[in-house]
């Protein structure tokens, strides 16, 4: 029987051919990715990391982050087309812990907070072996630092009640997580201690980020500007007016950030994207580096080569500003829609500050995609924390002088005295829509009317929109911590009246 | 638009089809102990003489005619089958002896006389023991003896229907499998799964394995139905074990065609027809010109806000021409063309066989953009090389060029068109020509966009699968087979610069996938008896399976000529992506049958799987089954009982996995994005290093019998128990992540699988046939993760509540209070996982509805409990009618568009369903929605929960053979027939919605699905 031990080795050699296969084929890795654990070997791998962390942030600036409060609060109205975006919020009704709205941004923020503590944790494990490299490496763990209370900041203004020294101690804040741990299940935080951390952590970061100074074109990146740009916003909200405008007024008295006085320069500072008042704003490029769009204002379309948008500014928020104002045409838009039903409205006012950075769409204007590069922090807030600041703490002649350089800066008239009202009055019209009216109202402990619109035939009628009243201290102002975290948390204990 | 909850379906599920057991299946099988013309020692030709054409007819017993009924020249390799009516002819000479085999009847062999017509008669068997069926590697068993639950669905029931994906035409044939159509979209694809929904959140669509090689479901949209001679549904945890991996969700095989020894043929098929919307009663819902102007203005006159009052509505109408505008009729297109041509060349030897066949399928769908083109190519060779070897190759290619309407969901471009008021017109009255831009409703004409925004897709798939046999010694079988699962997927999507909602700025983005699907399994088979009454096979193998997929793409923007559309002709925005992924196996198992005189038959299984998906320390796993089949008929005291005709028992038990998730999961990985200009890192995923299968043990149960050689039933229990499974574990977001996937919880589904099927008139001319298949599933979580009772998943309106199914959870609408007009809720109980309606603690005025607060269990099952079809096979002479019903029953979906249509407020001006006309007015109506008063008519709640239950007629043809009585005259064409097929022509359902047979837990802007009514004629030579 040769043949059949030829059949039989034909077989067996088929087998074994076929069998060799090794153990080591089943230890894969997506070519996409690397192991965590291998991420922090090089001062490489430090500056990869800081650019993962602003890349985040981001992510978790303007669009919805900006828009969401300010369609909450009182200086815009719904048209006809409104198609329901942000309906709950906006209404007030039917905005409940599980919306969007709410897990979005706290989830981005807590996402980015896993990799800047990831990054906290890992950076210092980098072995250098030149003072060049090493001060690299300091500075990629300073911008970790001031990132986490940056973003602990955005937590507390939205999911605590406002800095009350008197209850701050047991007023719930948010969850510290300060390791990067997915098992942990954190309580909240008192309000008191979030800012204490919030203050060691831009300590830290001053330290670390001691010595960087900002570049006359290029501020995508933090310096030790932005680390008092910070502490100076941190510190008004926690009612230390003294700290706040000394803060303030440091980044105020750097002279790297002059105010911008006249109208061409203004208007191109928000539609191009220009950097001159700008502290700190995010890098963006048309591929790679899209940030969130602003698209709820002015949807132009080329058929009726007009616009349609979802949210109009109130009559009232119109005439916050005078005609000389060169924030006026940097900030609205004079101009004709069309809503369903084929009526045209000429002369009408559009929220216009984010018309969409040319160099980030192909199509040309007024084509856009309304996305601009996120402004964190702009000189002319601190001019405005350091009035309120002053005028805060009993001495309003020391307003007068910040509010006036902003105003004069605007083109309108000189203060000869500064009241309270007048540095609200101009903090609303200078940061209009970018996301402070929510917080600013709950800070100092107003209620609103979102009084005053335009033509309400373009608007969505009814209590709820054009007549939305809300009294100081109404619960939602304070979010509710996302149902998700609520389900599966049983540390956390939710706001009240979510 | 943005909806409150985001559409959530679920991955795909499985299913597939399965003929009943004892009706014959229209391919070849051969009696293991009778020498054959094509057996191992027959194939020598020899030269034939003075043969000559003997004609004859072959019936059954009762003188029914028997069709593909082989008939051979003994000892010879010519051969031939009987048609329709049972007619043959065949060269032979006097003296020549011919033998008569067919699937579930007695051989029979007859020498030719002198006379040249033939009247045979096969005797038909209860049970044939020359259906064979692949069980997963190895030889093929006979059916008869098949130790597990196996279903099998023949070309018969898969040919020519008017429908690209084969699984469509099984819908309601199998017990247990559930096939839904979620899409009317030419190129969609049918989602599947067998005896209930056996994971909560990882794939559960079963293990496909085409000619022995594991391949994804889509494969098989790009193949032709009509290559396939069957699929073969693999049930319980005998027949499975031998996957192990993956084979929690069952198995289905599906086989292509052979060619027939001695049958060589040519025949040409052409299929013409129109697709239609198939049930357009939702369409027709929403209010007329006048409807909506009365009520708009009945809103305006309310005060509450929104509304125009009669002059201002009379000026919109009068300037679009005071037209009521139907506009699901500009929408979706009618009588769209569906057109298939088949080209099949197949015969062969003793030694060597083949059937080679070219397709071109073509199917317009009824919305725009939306279309499927496919070509195939398949050769299934098989050789006997030597009496010791046998080699084949099954090769398959298919190239499709398709677009997909890519309108859906919340999209007012096709989902939403609803909300296009009926008094805004397509046509401009000045020029009787559609408009570009329709004015009032501001939205783009779909055939503009679809000129202007094309987005083709085109696929090259490959399945070439070879084998190689060897039988070095009597009973000893190795076998080694190879195969390839792959595709290139190119994708283009192109905004013509001209296009004028884009301003004279085009932009262009090309994508090129592939994926490889790599298998190589080698098996060595022993067969052997003891004393011609004991029968021992044992089986070894080995599989390694490797799955490769990549893809890059490109993008710019800034084309200016529409004639120059090209990547470099952009000059704006240039961007490049790439990315790969790679996931292998490998496996290696053991099979042990035993079988005493067919009798008592015994299987056991055992495999090993590790799979690159786990975690490295527990990536391994074990699984196994032990299955038992009695054959009680053949007992001695049964074999007197004259009314039952057939009785076999089968039990088995059994472990499989499941791996169905992403790869690279156990790992916690760091992945990039950019950051002025340079990589950043972040932490993708944070990966549990523990992950490992997720196992499902497996009984069944069940009978076979016949009663009065007319009726059989087939019925099964079965209990499946799911544990580790793979779920998205949610995980608070302050982790960072929504969620982790991790191995938790505890599923059970237990049910009933029944089959029926009686030969109610079984006479010489008339054959009629129904059939009935029915599944009933009790579906329960058992347990959960982190300790909780129960889990609401956050915007899906779904929770899992251990001791209870799947349970939607929403509010639950308590009515219209009739004396203020305002909508009311039932307070929740303590335990909102309990439904309670208590009509006197109830939430009213839609400012304290609160969404997450009034959620409880509403009492709707989110997985349908029972489902199956039923319909009839009947033959008279030369005609045949086939229909074919499914139904689904307790099918609960949410109606995310009844929101978006019955939101008068909310979505003012836009048109809506003519119910809500029936609004509260005045203290003392009883009213179906709340007064002006309130903003939100219609809240995400219970009533959004509608009965999807259906039945829909899923396939009905008939078809007619010409007599050879005629044929024959042409001394060249064999057979010719003739057919009518629709499919979904009637579809029963109270659903409010677009389409009851959407498979999710939520229907949002969903494609329609389409109904048919093709004609065909099919030509052999």
């Amino acid at each position: 029987m040769n043949s059949t031990k030829i059949k039989l080795a034909i077989g067996a050699i088929s087998l074994v051919t076929m069998t060799s296969c090794s153990k080591n084929l089943l230890n894969l890795n997506p070519p996409d990715s690397i192991a965590l654990g291998q991420s922090f070997q090089t001062v490489q791998d430090a500056e990869t990391w800081d650019g993962g962390l602003y890349a985040s942030l981001r992510g978790a600036s303007y669009g919805g982050y900006i828009m969401a409060p300010d369609i909450q609060a009182d200086q815009l109205n719904a048209t006809i087309d409104y198609g329901n975006n942000y309906g709950g919020i906006h209404t007030w009704q039917g905005f409940t812990a599980g919306d969007y709205e709410i897990s979005g941004e706290w989830s981005a923020y807590y996402a980015a907070l896993a990799n800047v503590n990831a990054a906290i944790a890992g950076l210092p494990t980098i072995q250098t072996t030149s003072t060049s490299d090493a001060a690299i490496v300091n500075e990629c763990l300073g911008d970790a630092y001031l990132m986490r209370a940056y973003y602990y900041h955005k937590l507390v203004l939205r999911w605590a009640k406002a800095y009350d020294p008197a209850s701050s101690s047991s007023d719930p804040g948010v969850p510290l997580v300060l390791k990067y741990d997915v098992t942990a299940l954190p309580a909240r935080a008192t309000v008191s201690d979030v800012y204490k951390q919030i203050l060691s952590d831009i300590s830290t970061a001053r330290v670390l980020l001691d010595g960087i100074e900002p570049l006359a074109d290029d501020r995508t990146t933090f310096t030790q500007d932005a680390v008092l740009a910070l502490e100076a916003r941190v510190k008004l909200c926690m009612q230390d007016w003294t700290g706040a405008k000394a803060a303030a007024d440091s980044v105020i008295s750097t002279g790297n950030y002059p105010l911008i006085t006249n109208q061409s320069d203004y208007t191109s500072y928000w539609a191009n994207d220009d950097v001159s008042e700008s502290i700190f704003q995010l890098n963006v490029s048309p591929t790679n580096e899209q940030p969130n769009a602003e698209n709820m204002y002015m949807n132009y379309g080329v058929a009726n080569n007009d616009y349609d948008p979802n949210y109009m500014p109130t009559q009232w928020m119109v005439d916050l500003y005078d005609n000389a104002d060169i924030r006026k045409s940097a900030y609205l838009l004079n101009a004709q829609i069309t809503l369903s039903g084929g009526a045209t409205y000429t002369n009408v006012w559009l929220v216009g500050k984010f018309p969409g950075n040319p160099a980030l769409q192909s199509a040309p204007a007024p084509q856009s995609n309304y996305r601009n590069a996120p402004k964190i922090f702009r000189v002319a807030e601190d001019y405005l924390i350091s009035a309120e600041a002053a005028v805060q703490a009993g001495n309003a002649g020391a307003a007068i002088a910040p509010l006036n350089a902003l105003r004069t800066a605007r083109g309108i008239a000189a203060l000869g005295a500064v009241t309270m009202q007048d540095v609200m009055d101009e903090r609303t019209r200078e940061l209009a829509f970018e996301g402070f009216r929510l917080d600013d109202l709950k800070r100092w402990n107003l209620g609103f009317t979102r009084n005053n619109p335009q033509n309400t035939a373009m608007l969505v009628g009814g209590a709820n929109y054009l007549g939305q009243t809300q009294a100081a201290g109404a619960q939602k102002f304070v979010w509710g911590l996302p149902t998700n975290d609520i389900t599966i948390n049983h540390n956390l204990v939710q706001n009240p009246g979510w | 638009m943005t909806p409150q909850k985001t559409n959530w379906s679920r991955s795909p599920r499985i299913g597939v089809p399965g003929a009943l057991k004892w009706t014959a299946i229209a391919s070849l099988a051969i009696l293991s102990t009778i020498e054959t013309p094509y057996s191992a020692h027959a194939g020598e030709i020899r030269a034939v003489f003075a043969a000559k054409p003997v004609k004859g007819i072959v019936r059954d017993e009762n003188g029914q005619p028997l069709a593909n009924v082989t008939v051979t020249v003994k000892g010879t390799t010519r051969g031939t089958t009987t048609d329709e009516a049972g007619n043959f002819t065949i060269d032979a000479e006097p003296g020549d002896v011919l033998v008569f085999s067919s699937i579930g009847t007695d051989q029979l062999q007859q020498k030719v006389g002198k006379g040249d017509h033939i009247l045979i008669t096969l005797n038909k068997k209860d049970k044939s023991l020359d259906e064979v069926v692949v069980v997963g590697y190895g030889q093929a068993k006979s059916t008869a003896t098949a130790v597990g639950n196996i279903d099998m669905v023949s070309s018969k029931q898969l040919q020519e229907k008017p429908v690209a994906d084969v699984f469509d035409a099984v819908q309601g044939r199998v017990p247990g499998l559930s096939i839904l159509s979620s899409t009317g979209e030419p190129s969609g694809q049918v989602s599947i799964a067998l005896n209930g929904i056996g994971s909560l959140t990882a794939d559960v669509t079963p293990l496909i394995v085409l000619d022995g090689v594991q391949v994804q479901l889509g494969t098989l949209l790009q193949m032709n139905p009509n290559d396939i001679a069957d699929i073969t549904v693999l049930k319980d945890a005998a027949s499975t074990s031998i996957y192990g991996a993956r084979a929690a969700n069952g198995v289905v095989m599906v086989t292509t065609k052979k060619g027939v020894p001695g049958r060589d043929n040519i025949t040409l098929r052409t299929q013409y027809g129109a697709s239609n919307i198939a049930d357009t009663k939702y369409f027709k819902q929403f209010m007329n010109s006048d409807e909506l102007a009365n009520f708009q203005v009945a809103q305006f006159n309310s005060g509450f806000g929104g509304g125009y009052s009669q002059d201002t509505i009379n000026a919109i109408r009068a300037r679009y021409g005071n037209v009521n505008t139907e506009w699901w009729k500009y929408y979706y297109k009618r009588n769209s063309p569906v057109f298939q041509q088949d080209l099949v060349f197949s015969g062969g030897t003793s030694k060597t066989q083949y059937y080679i066949d070219g397709s071109w399928l073509k199917d317009q769908g009824i919305a725009y953009r939306s279309e499927f083109n496919r070509y195939t190519i398949r050769a299934n060779i098989t050789s006997k090389v030597t009496d010791w070897a046998t080699v084949g190759v099954q090769l398959g290619g298919g190239y499709s060029v398709n677009q997909t309407n890519p309108s859906g969901s919340n999209s007012t471009n096709r989902g939403l068109f609803f909300l296009a008021a009926p008094y805004y017109s397509p046509i401009n009255p000045a020029t009787g020509q559609e408009y570009t831009y329709i004015p009032g409703w501001n939205h783009y004409n779909p055939k503009y966009r679809a000129d202007n925004l094309p987005n083709p897709l085109n696929q090259i798939q490959l399945n070439p699968t070879g084998f190689l046999e060897i039988r070095p010694i009597k009973g000893l079988t190795f076998r080694s087979t190879a195969g390839l699962d792959g595709y290139d997927y190119r994708n283009e999507n192109i905004t013509i610069p001209s296009l004028v909602f884009n301003n004279n700025s085009g932009s262009t983005y090309e994508e090129f996938d592939r994926e490889t699907k790599m298998t190589i399994n080698n098996t060595l088979e022993y067969q052997f008896k003891i004393k011609d009454q004991h029968t021992i096979t044992a089986l070894a193998g080995q599989e390694y399976i490797d799955d490769k997929y990549s893809y890059f793409n490109a993008s710019s923007a800034g084309q200016s000529d529409g004639r120059l559309t090209l990547l470099q002709n952009g000059t704006q925005q240039l961007a490049v992506n790439s990315d790969a992924s790679e996931y292998n196996y490998i496996s290696y198992f053991g099979r042990l049958s035993y079988s005493f005189r067919d009798k008592y038959n015994i299987d056991l299984a055992l495999r090993n799987d590790a799979s690159s998906r786990f975690g490295a320390n527990v990536r391994n796993a074990l699984f196994g089954s032990a299955g038992l089949m009695w054959w009680a008929k053949k007992e001695s005291f049964l074999s007197g009982v004259k009314w039952l005709t057939d009785l076999q028992v089968r039990a088995s038990l059994g472990s499989q996995g499941n791996s169905s998730i992403g790869n690279y999961q156990s790992l916690p990985l760091v992945g990039t994005n950019t950051y002025n200009g340079s990589n950043g890192y972040y932490i993708s995923a944070p990966g549990d290093p523990n992950l490992t299968w997720e196992k499902v043990l497996t009984g069944m149960i069940g009978a076979q019998f016949t009663l009065f050689d007319r009726a059989h039933f087939d019925v099964s229990y079965f209990n499946k128990h799911t544990k580790d499974m793979l779920v998205g574990v949610p995980y608070a977001y302050t982790s960072g992540f929504a969620n982790v996937t991790q191995n938790v919880g505890t599923l059970l589904n237990q049910g009933l699988d029944a089959k029926v099927n009686i030969d109610v008139v079984k006479t010489r001319k008339l054959l009629i046939s129904p059939f009935f298949t029915a599944t009933y599933v009790k579906e329960k979580v058992t347990s959960l993760f982190e300790g909780l009772d129960h889990y609401v998943l956050p915007g899906y309106g779904f929770a899992w509540i251990v001791g209870k199914p799947v349970m939607y959870v929403d509010p639950i609408f308590a009515g219209v209070d009739p004396q203020n007009g305002k909508p009311m809720w039932y307070a929740p109980g303590t335990d909102p996982m309990k439904t309670n309606k208590d009509p006197k603690n109830v939430v009213e005025g839609e400012e304290n509805f609160d969404g997450d607060l009034l959620q409880q269990n509403t009492g709707h099952k989110l997985n349908p409990p029972f489902f199956g079809g039923f319909g009839v096979d009947a033959t008279w002479k030369g005609f045949a009618l086939s229909i074919q019903f499914a139904f689904y029953s307790h099918k609960i979906i949410i109606n995310n568009d009844e929101y978006f249509y019955a939101n008068p407020r909310l979505f003012f001006p836009n048109n809506q369903s003519k119910s809500v006309q029936n609004y509260w007015k005045q203290p003392g109506d009883k009213t179906q929605y709340p007064g002006f008063e309130t903003q939100t008519w219609t809240e995400f709640d219970s009533r959004l929960e509608e009965d999807a239950s259906f039945m829909r007629m899923k396939i009905a043809t008939l078809s007619y053979n010409l007599p050879h009585s005629i044929l024959d005259k042409t001394k060249v064409i064999k057979d010719v027939k003739l057919y009518v097929t629709g499919r979904n022509l009637l579809t029963f359902t109270k659903y409010p919605g677009v389409d009851p047979e959407v498979n999710s837990n939520l229907e949002l802007g969903s494609y329609p699905n389409t109904k048919q009514i093709v004609g065909g004629l099919d030509i052999t030579f």
